[in-house]
């Protein structure tokens, strides 16, 4: 049952016509965004997401996070929606109903694309089985990005899809200056001794705190001083509060040792 | 393929049960090969695959964890099943049986009739791989949209690219559901969209007046095609924060499962230390996903005080997450053979100081939940799970734990660092919502004690190994116990340093066939409370199609209305 593969297959979307907004629907729409001055109701369509977004929307509108004290609160039907918010990749038996979801909303609606799949798709983004983003098939007004987005992201989010917030574009440019060079870390210890204490950190602590650790025992290697290698080496992780943290300073000395010798 | 192995020594847990089945179908078993010293797959006969696998799991204690279908034909020229059971009786081993189906018929014997808890599985081959179980009464699609053409089979290797996305054909649902009814039926739909924080799936409800007599499900609504993706376009190590996405609630048990799976098959030494911290971000995954169940079910009997407050607590657990991976969720931490993140001495101050406020804030909380007088009067004796029905289905988790039986992977199987902590299993005999409810709350309560007992007999050491290589159609399982129960992974490295194959089943793929059942007998309005008793990754209902086998009407409601339905019980949607 051998299917070949011709350019038209694969396709970025599907064959169907987007739904594209109406002029007199976009004007209501800025209008909207402008001068809304009263609470906006919510209405969730998961298009096939794993759930992570829809958990953190649950904690948006939880005590801890509580969007409702914005007036932003979730309805269980898109008849009373103003804004709408689509998670997930828009897998291909979730088209219909998503669609379906969109005509039953009043004009004017917002759309808000919601989590790293809503947005773009995500890690789904051109599978068979998905259309890879909410854009893709409706006009999106927000895209609220993360896998899962934050709960502050998410409040943000609303909160920019109602206007409440003018985007502040803070555009910086760095042009390197003549002569410029990034500096190189730790120039005075050897670049091959660098890269084991570096490695042996990671292999101990993961990529993040071994990072960090290896970054604290450098600069410490770094310091001059007539006491001996290997005396500092040990003072050093002997005064390490944490046992953890003694423990892979101690390896980290050995590797020095090792290299050394 | 796999050259037949030494005889088997004391060290291999289910040498006994494999000889026991060899006494009993002589001719049967092909080939034994080893993957770990608790996990064996025999290859079988293909006429014999149905005897054998109900041998096991009827007069072994074996229950049906798996099955995955693979497309080996450029490896043996034959497609390939593999039934993975999970051994529970007197030893606790995987044993997998593998029947080759020739590529020529691609026809194989239903194990169903004898074991039912294959039927979603043989659906679900029959979708990816075009291999018809002969003798499987159930002909509907499982996995595949309706509109899907027939004869493109997504998992064969020659079959299509894993971008093709064939036309839209239709706007219009085809699927047949089923209903058992005697006689003119109503229906209640429910579904595919509603409004809580649900994942979409559509239910029908067959009715007599207010009794459920029979109920049907769509499920699927959410396939993504993540096996094909995994085997195509990602290699070993993307595929774990690709199995991080599998589920938004569970993803880490997932991401665990899967390298465990491939740890296993290529025999690589993980560090203990790396283990035991997996070990602490299960139970840290499992801690806000009880309290989220227990939330829905305040929720659920109509007690939105309880359920806000246990989401105010449950944000604890998050803020822990977040201090030992740096997300909330989809934690984004394992590698093959290892973790990316270590727990220094302060992220171990700072989560025993979380875990005892959890701990006072949750027991006040449980207290509160079960003085509520409307509590028991709603959940007891409601949605029985039947343990002789659970028997034939192989549930996990606290769903068939609350039904009396004593299921727990991290005590039947040890895994990552649970080998040396010291737990119980939680069984209630209740088989109720209640009972289900209960389990969650000791479960929620073993989870920090296990955390604690975990961090304060941690290993040193390194967090990761990179002291491997990969070794192509190499394959074992991987599991884990997520909150809603067993995760399990089958995976088979290719030689192409990708997967050749990776199925991954989730523990609530294991719980829906029973929720027919569960949901027989009862009210119209408890019908969302059963369906979030069995914690689904959500109760995926939304439009309940009621049918009434008497009247011979049908009434279509919307979830909302069901749902204020069971919480309010009063004016019913169906007069």
């Amino acid at each position: 049952m051998t299917r070949h593969i011709t350019e038209t297959d694969v396709r970025a979307a599907g064959p169907f016509a987007k739904i594209d907004t109406p002029a007199d629907v976009v004007r209501m729409k800025s209008a909207l965004l402008k001068d809304i001055r009263r609470s906006a109701y919510v209405y969730r369509v998961d298009c096939g997401g794993c759930n992570a977004c829809e958990i953190e929307i649950f904690a948006s509108i939880t005590p801890v996070f509580d969007a409702e004290r914005f007036g932003i609160k979730v309805v269980a039907s898109p008849r009373h929606a103003d804004i709408l918010l689509f998670t997930g990749a828009v897998t291909r038996s979730m088209r219909m109903p998503a669609l379906r979801a969109y005509e039953a909303a009043p004009d004017p609606k917002i759309v808000v694309s919601y989590g790293a799949c809503g947005v773009s798709g995500g890690i789904f983004h051109d599978l068979y089985c998905v259309w890879g983003g909410t854009d893709k098939i409706l006009p999106v007004d927000v895209y609220i990005p993360g896998c899962p987005p934050t709960p502050a992201a998410t409040v943000y989010g609303f909160a920019v899809a109602l206007g409440l917030l003018g985007q502040k574009l803070k555009a910086e440019t760095h042009v390197q200056a003549e002569g410029e060079r990034v500096a190189v870390a730790h120039p005075s210890i050897p670049y091959n001794l660098r890269v084991l204490v570096e490695r042996e950190a990671r292999r101990m602590a993961g990529y993040r705190q071994g990072g960090d650790i290896a970054e604290k025992f450098l600069v410490m290697l770094e310091q001059p001083g007539l006491v001996p290698l290997t005396d500092r080496m040990s003072t050093f992780a002997a005064a390490e509060t944490d046992p953890r943290v003694a423990e892979i300073l101690a390896r980290l000395g050995d590797v020095v040792t090792e290299a050394i010798a | 393929m796999h050259a037949p192995t030494a005889t088997p020594d004391a060290a291999r847990v289910g040498s006994d049960t494999i000889a026991a089945l060899r006494l009993k179908l002589p001719h049967a078993v092909l080939d034994e090969s080893w993957q770990t010293p608790t996990q064996a797959t025999l290859t079988v006969k293909l006429d014999e695959l149905p005897n054998v696998v109900s041998t096991l799991y009827h007069e072994h204690d074996g229950w049906l964890s798996v099955m995955a279908g693979n497309d080996e034909r450029t490896i043996n020229g034959n497609f390939a099943l593999y039934y993975a059971l999970s051994m529970e009786g007197a030893e606790k081993s995987f044993i997998v049986v593998r029947a080759e189906v020739p590529a020529a018929t691609e026809e194989f014997p239903s194990v169903t009739p004898l074991v039912p808890a294959a039927v979603w599985h043989e659906r679900e081959v029959r979708d990816m791989f075009g291999l018809t179980p002969v003798g499987l009464p159930d002909e509907r699609r499982l996995v595949l949209p309706d509109d899907w053409p027939d004869g493109l089979h997504p998992l064969r290797k020659d079959s299509m690219d894993y971008r093709l996305r064939p036309e839209p054909t239709g706007d219009d649902e085809t699927y047949q559901f089923k209903n058992d009814a005697k006689g003119e039926t109503t229906v209640v739909p429910l579904g595919p969209l509603h409004i809580t924080s649900d994942e979409p799936g559509h239910f029908r409800l067959f009715v007599d007046g207010e009794d459920i007599i029979d109920a049907d499900y769509r499920m699927f609504y959410v396939h993504r095609g993540m096996e094909k993706v995994a085997e195509t376009r990602m290699g070993y190590n993307e595929v774990t924060f690709l199995a991080d996405r599998v589920c938004g609630i569970c993803g880490y048990a997932h991401s665990v499962a899967y390298t465990t799976s491939i740890e296993n098959a290529l025999g690589i030494a993980v560090p203990a230390r790396a283990q035991a911290i997996r070990s602490v971000l299960l139970e840290t995954e499992r801690l806000h996903s009880h309290l989220l169940n227990l939330g829905l079910a305040c929720h659920f009997v109509g007690f939105d005080t309880g359920f806000m407050q246990f989401f105010r607590v449950r944000e604890k657990t998050m803020t822990l997450a977040e201090m030992l991976t740096g997300s909330r969720k989809t934690y984004a931490l394992n590698l093959i053979g290892g973790v990316r993140r270590d727990i220094l001495g302060e992220q171990h101050v700072a989560t025993l100081r979380l875990i005892g406020e959890l701990r006072e804030e949750v027991t006040r909380l449980v207290e509160m939940l079960l003085a509520t007088p409307n509590l028991e009067g709603r959940v007891k004796g409601v949605g029985i799970l039947d343990p002789g029905i659970a028997r034939e289905y192989s549930p996990v988790g606290p769903t068939v734990r609350g039904s009396g039986h004593r299921r727990d992977t991290r005590v039947d199987h040890a895994f990552a660092g649970y080998g040396g902590v010291a737990m119980p299993v939680n069984v209630g005999d209740g088989c109720d919502v209640l009972s289900r409810t209960l389990v969650r709350v000791s479960e929620f309560f073993d989870s920090l004690s296990i955390i604690e007992q975990i961090l304060a007999d941690a290993p040193g050491g390194p967090v990761l190994t990179e002291d491997f290589t990969y070794k192509p159609h190499k394959f074992a399982l991987g599991f884990t116990e997520a909150p809603r129960g067993e995760d399990i992974h089958w995976s088979m490295t290719g030689d192409n340093q990708k997967l050749f194959r990776w199925r991954c089943r989730a523990s609530t793929y294991a719980n829906w066939p029973v929720l027919r059942y569960m949901l027989r007998g009862n009210t119209v309005s408890d019908a969302p409370l059963i369906v979030a008793s069995i914690d689904p990754c959500y109760s995926c209902t939304d439009r309940v199609t009621v049918v009434d086998v008497n009247k011979a009407s049908s009434v279509t409601v919307p979830y909302k209305e069901m749902e204020r339905y069971c919480r309010e019980r009063t004016n019913s949607p169906l007069k």
